[in-house]
């Protein structure tokens, strides 16, 4: 069974469509990343897993049971962890009342001492919340995500408005936990953390999923045409190359192929045997980046912000 | 990490969910002594009025009622002090806490929708109760003597309470963001109170009475006052009916107009 099942999900407010045919899994253990611009329906299918909305049409299920039927909705809340897109913590408490109080929620909740090491805040747990700059605030946010000791974990954006050495510290504990077996779903704008966290990812535009797989795939980006690019050798022009190349004005070429094995060997067997060396010799594939921008264009070329709301 | 288990059905687990409450009032509890200038202002505003009045005003007769102003004045702080907190404050503080999201992270929690809501009834019970005990203390210095009625006045001072929860509850549906919050309640409260006979007593069948009858706070005034000072001849039923229907409204367009997440109007 898995974590999450959704099938031909759709919500609508009125005439406005928040999401329209969205299907996907996520297994057991997976960590799973909902990409997409903003408007795109992301935040709107998370809170209908969370049982927050009410879907217009189709089937999900969260834990194996519909978060809609209020009758499990105690028993879910008591098995998922929830990061919100905002903060949201009461000021006056101090983050080690706050997690406290948030633990007493849950049947099998982690030890606060536990938490507040793993979010990092061992030296802030008395202070007031209020007196927390805004990335460690986010890193209660994060903590109150955990304290549950959840088996599945929804991250709405969770390293929005960290530095760069908060937004690691995060991913290590998101790592950490999936290392545990926690389930997580995580929606997020930036690449590089789809990139070092999720094992798959589905790509939402125009309130739809318009690709899913691995990082590693989706979008084609394992097959198809790569890019090798290497420095020319002095005294070597272009056009004296064994295969067709492009010229770049840093002296650098860069050749288009599908068949990078075979232009490859012809290469490095053309270098060998003229003593060259092909300096900074790399072979490119699409970034995850141009994937993602390729899916999200509209005809007009610009990124599709639709407020779904 | 928890292991899933078959899905136990329903919101209310029985006399394990008691202490549960009760740990929801203390945190609801804690969080508003950790503000002590809010505390201090809801509290204090009663006591400071009450000291205000009973020193220039308490020997000041109300003829109709056979008692003096001193008397009057002690029960009719006390239905201002139900109304500052169970309505004033409690609706401000649930409009802020809803357009701050944390109604909303209240909501993704396994914290039982019920049981957050009886938490905040107690919560600002505890709040009003405390500042009623403040004014009868501050009374007793002042000489004045009461509740005649002590069973009818407890019950009165319980229905003021819930009346006045469940109104701020549906008006703060009505609020549309958090910079609003504060002026919306804070105009109906002292608009309906200040011509209610808080300030000066109303005697009834008049023009105002008449009108202000309409509003729960002119029948907790004229409740408590009845039953502080035993007035003969006088019933709190239809004060009690008319504070009761008022709660039933209140739900209503609680229930009606609810919303977990910020409206940001």
């Amino acid at each position: 069974m898995p974590a999450v099942s959704v099938e031909h999900l759709a919500k609508s407010y009125g005439n406005a469509v928040a999401v329209r045919d969205v299907s996907f899994e996520v297994q057991k253990g997976e960590v799973f990343a909902l990409l997409g611009p903003n408007g795109a329906g992301k935040t709107t299918c998370v809170e209908i897993l969370e049982g927050f909305r009410i879907r217009s049409s189709g089937q999900v299920e969260t834990l194996g049971v519909d978060p809609a039927d209020s009758s499990t909705q105690r028993w879910l809340r008591s098995r998922i962890g929830v990061v919100l897109q905002e903060l949201a913590i009461e000021p006056f408490y101090s983050v080690r009342q706050v997690l406290t109080r948030n633990a007493g929620y849950y049947e099998n909740p982690r030890p606060v001492d536990q938490v507040i090491e793993l979010i990092g805040l061992g030296e802030k747990s008395d202070a007031r919340i209020k007196r927390l700059s805004g990335g460690q605030q986010r890193r209660l946010d994060v903590g109150l995500g955990i304290i549950g000791n959840p088996e599945l974990l929804f991250l709405d954006e969770p390293t929005t408005g960290l530095d760069p050495s908060g937004r690691r510290d995060t991913w290590e504990l998101i790592k950490r936990l999936a290392a545990e077996g926690t389930t997580v779903l995580l929606t997020t704008h930036y690449m590089d953390e789809v990139e070092a966290l999720a094992d798959r990812v589905a790509v939402l535009f125009g309130q739809e999923v318009v690709a899913s797989g691995t990082p590693e795939s989706i979008g084609g980006r394992d097959v198809g045409a790569v890019t090798i690019r290497f420095k020319l050798p002095e005294g070597v022009s272009a056009e004296a190359l064994p295969v067709a190349a492009v010229p770049r004005e840093d002296r650098y070429v860069d050749i288009r192929t599908e068949e990078e094995v075979r232009v490859l060997h012809d290469l490095t067997g053309w270098a060998l045997a003229g003593g060259y060396q092909l300096a900074g010799l790399s072979v490119l594939r699409v970034s995850l980046e141009d994937v993602y921008l390729g899916l999200t264009r509209t005809e007009t070329g610009a990124d599709e912000e639709v407020a779904a709301r | 990490m928890s292991t899933t288990q078959l899905p136990v059905r329903g919101s209310f687990r029985g006399a394990s969910d008691v202490p549960l409450v009760w740990r929801q009032v203390y945190f609801e509890q804690l969080s508003f002594w950790l503000n002590p200038i809010g505390a201090a202002i809801t509290i204090g505003f009663s006591v400071i009025f009450v000291v205000f009045f009973e020193s220039f005003e308490k020997h000041s007769s109300v003829d109709f009622l056979h008692i003096n102003l001193g008397q009057y004045y002690l029960p009719a702080f006390m239905a201002y002090g139900i109304m500052a907190a169970c309505f004033n404050t409690m609706a401000i503080s649930l409009v802020n806490r809803r357009e701050m999201g944390l109604l909303k992270r209240l909501r993704l929690s396994p914290l039982p929708t019920w049981m957050l809501m009886a938490a905040m009834l107690v919560n600002w019970m505890i709040i009003a109760a405390l500042q009623i005990v403040l004014v009868l203390v501050v009374g007793l210095f002042y000489g004045v003597h009461g509740p005649h009625q002590v069973g009818l006045f407890i019950l009165v001072v319980i229905v003021g309470m819930l009346s006045f929860t469940a109104v701020g509850i549906g008006v703060s549906t009505l609020v549309p963001n958090a910079d609003s919050a504060g002026p919306i309640v804070s105009l109906v409260f002292f608009i309906v109170i200040a011509f209610s006979g808080l300030y000066y007593p109303i005697k009834s069948g008049t023009g105002l009475a008449t009108v202000v009858g309409i509003f729960p706070i002119r029948h907790l005034i004229v409740a408590l006052v009845d039953t502080f000072n035993g007035i003969p001849g006088t019933s709190v039923w239809n004060d009690i009916l008319v504070m009761l229907v008022w709660a039933a409204a209140g739900v209503f367009v609680g229930l009606r107009r609810w919303d977990w997440s910020p409206k940001r109007g």
